[in-house]
């Protein structure tokens, strides 16, 4: 497959007189092929959007090989602007003009034909307040204003950075039908959110990123399966019976007041039949499948502790183990 | 090109922008409806009385240069009497006087072409030095601040090639603009003078000479707004250019005028840039040290001409610009 988003080893730290020394990717890796809809995520501060920005020429990389579309990045970038489209982070623009000018200055810049204006603003929604002061738009409303200037190129790869921010449930599900419909016409899109159970619904493909560096890659189902414990939950009339029966034939049972957990079990029907021979009958047998959020929050550790406010993604001096673990199925593609 | 097309679109949406044009007009029309309203166009009489006036004192003055030079060949005989004449006969000598009384000296409520056309222009140039120092400083610091640049970039990923689009645009545009209300402003002055004043006698060095003004004033415009430009863009915002010039003229012309008159340093006045944007303005500007003079018994005048001040305020720009591409080359966009 051809790769259109290709990144080695990059490295980005941030020097600042008051905050110090700030290392924000730190021998990051990415890849993404030719008509995937590859999810990017990461906590907030994880290096997301350094990344991004750092592909994009707008922040200059440390250290690292990077290139877009075959072009290396940021130096040929120029030669490939053309057919990438992206928005990174909050989209801002000047609040006194209006979206339909904001995208004829782009499009004048850029050398596309300004009839394309009226076009991205139906795809994205705004037609009807295309000529209306961006400073009066909501920050759904600018989300679709920016995602209309990525597509206003025509681009083979788009980037999206957190394109559902701000956006309503309806705006949501338009932005994922039209992220799915790109996908459809052949458009690469690299899209990073917090809205994991999106990314599950839209992408095919994911890297997840933690303290600046890869820990999860490659196509969602299979990232999913490295996390799955093959566990089922359990109800039955004999609970504790249940239980002492589950551990008698050798399997992994957690006890919790109405149900059991049981782990190792490939096949629930191994638990059914174990509970049945013995007159002990199910009355829920459902198979535990890992999410990308429990996934997500496995693996940059970040799930909340009752209490303690969760603290964006830095350089936390403790060790954190949750870092070592590298789920890497994206080596040069391992669905190829 | 098409990059310079959307920046002069831009520029010329900004609110900031219309906003200083309408503020240039306004002054504009102000300025001209006063000196319609106050002005009348001389009558044969008192154009006649006031001709009459002026030769006299021209005559006048003649009279005492004449009583000078008669003085020193000896042929005065009450010398005491006229001891309030010179050393030097020469500083009497009106063909050596930076100034000769002329009509329109004498005539009141009467609006002079060439009297007024200097100070006119040179208050239209301070306009338009305000006017691009501030456009050119807000243009690149809302943009930068706005996202703007950063949505440009992603459309051209050529940093110098889409700031310096940005500074020849805005070169352009306020150069387009200055001899624009420049020509207009000093032909309507010209016709209120010609319909409710007096032109006056106007010569070949009369208009060379405003000629020159207008050409430097247009020259320090592009310099200024440059500057502004600079700044901005090594600032990020504009703010950063109203703060530095804003600290340069607290901390430096007026607080380092004053140390440097403490420490008795010479000739301070050449370390000051306010000098140097006066002398090329002027042409010529002449300064005053008493610092090496004892007794009050030296000439401590010095001058500053155009060409050394024209390297100064170009060095200074040029220094600016190359610093703020540089910077904006290597900055990381966040």
């Amino acid at each position: 497959m051809t790769q259109v988003i290709e990144i080695e080893g990059l490295r980005k730290t941030f020097h600042s007189v008051r905050r110090g020394r700030r290392v924000a990717v730190d021998g990051f890796d990415l890849l993404v092929e030719a008509g995937q809809v590859h999810g990017f995520l990461g906590p907030n501060g994880s290096g997301k959007t350094t990344t991004l920005r750092a592909l994009l020429g707008l922040v200059r990389a440390d250290d690292g090989r990077m290139r877009v579309l075959g072009a290396n990045a940021p130096e040929q970038l120029p030669r490939v602007a053309g057919r990438v489209g992206a928005i990174v982070e909050s989209p801002q623009f000047f609040g006194n003009f209006t979206a339909h000018r904001t995208l004829r200055l782009l499009a004048l810049a850029g050398g596309v034909p300004v009839t394309r204006v009226d076009e991205v603003l139906e795809q994205v929604g705004l037609h009807d307040r295309g000529h209306e002061r961006v400073k009066g738009y909501s920050l759904g409303m600018k989300q679709r204003l920016a995602v209309a200037s990525a597509l206003l190129k025509r681009p083979e790869l788009l980037i999206l950075d957190e394109p559902a921010n701000g956006l309503d449930p309806a705006g949501i599900r338009e932005m994922r039908d039209l992220m799915r419909s790109l996908a459809a016409n052949g458009v690469t899109v690299l899209v990073s959110s917090h809205i994991l159970a999106e990314i599950q619904l839209i992408c095919d493909h994911v890297t997840i990123i933690s303290r600046g560096r890869r820990v999860a890659a490659g196509r969602v189902d299979e990232v999913l399966a490295g996390f799955d414990r093959d566990e089922c939950l359990v109800r039955a009339d004999d609970l504790a019976r249940a239980e002492e029966l589950l551990l008698a034939a050798g399997l992994t049972v957690t006890g919790h007041a109405d149900h059991l957990v049981v782990s190792g079990v490939p096949d629930p029907a191994t638990v059914s039949r174990t509970l049945g021979e013995q007159g002990v009958w199910v009355r829920e047998l459902t198979p535990l499948r890992p999410d990308l959020e429990s996934v997500f929050l496995e693996l940059t550790g970040a799930p909340a502790q009752p209490g303690v406010p969760r603290q964006v993604d830095g350089w936390a001096p403790h060790h954190d183990p949750a870092a070592d673990r590298v789920i890497d199925l994206d080596i040069r593609g391992v669905d190829a | 090109m098409n990059l310079i097309r959307a920046e002069v679109e831009r520029l010329a949406a900004r609110r900031f922008v219309q906003l200083m044009v309408v503020l240039l007009v306004l002054a504009f029309g102000v300025t001209a409806a006063t000196t319609l309203a106050s002005s009348h166009q001389p009558t044969a009489v008192e154009l006649a009385e006031a001709q009459r006036q002026a030769a006299e004192v021209r005559r006048g003055l003649e009279l005492e240069h004449e009583r000078c030079l008669a003085r020193d060949r000896g042929e005065l005989p009450d010398r005491d009497y006229y001891s309030h004449l010179p050393a030097d006969c020469s500083q009497l000598d009106p063909a050596l006087r930076d100034y000769q009384p002329v009509t329109a000296d004498f005539l009141s409520g009467v609006f002079t072409f060439t009297r007024q056309a200097e100070p006119l222009l040179y208050f239209l140039v301070a306009f338009l030095m305000l006017f691009g120092f501030l456009v050119g400083a807000s243009y690149i610091g809302a943009d930068l601040n706005s996202g703007g640049v950063v949505n440009l970039l992603l459309w051209r990923p050529r940093r110098l090639t889409v700031l310096g689009a940005k500074l020849g645009t805005l070169l352009g545009a306020v150069l387009g603009l200055s001899l624009l209300a420049s020509a207009a402003y000093l032909v309507t002055f010209w016709v209120i003078a010609q319909v409710v004043g007096y032109p006056g006698p106007t010569n070949a060095a009369f208009w060379a000479e405003l000629g020159a003004i207008w050409g430097r004033g247009l020259v320090l415009v592009l310099l200024v707004t440059a500057g502004g430009f600079a700044i901005a863009t090594m600032g990020r915002h504009t703010s950063a250019a109203l703060g530095a010039v804003a600290a340069y003229l607290v901390l430096w012309e007026l607080g380092g005028r004053i140390v440097l008159q403490i420490l008795e340093v010479a000739r301070p006045d050449q370390l000051m840039l306010a000098s140097y944007v006066a002398a090329w303005l002027a042409g010529t500007m002449t300064f005053w040290d008493s610092s090496g003079c004892n007794f009050g018994n030296c000439n401590g005048s010095y001058t500053v001409t155009w060409g050394p001040a024209l390297a100064v305020l170009l060095l200074l720009t040029a220094g600016l610009t190359a610093a703020a591409f540089a910077v904006f080359r290597r900055r990381d966009l966040t």
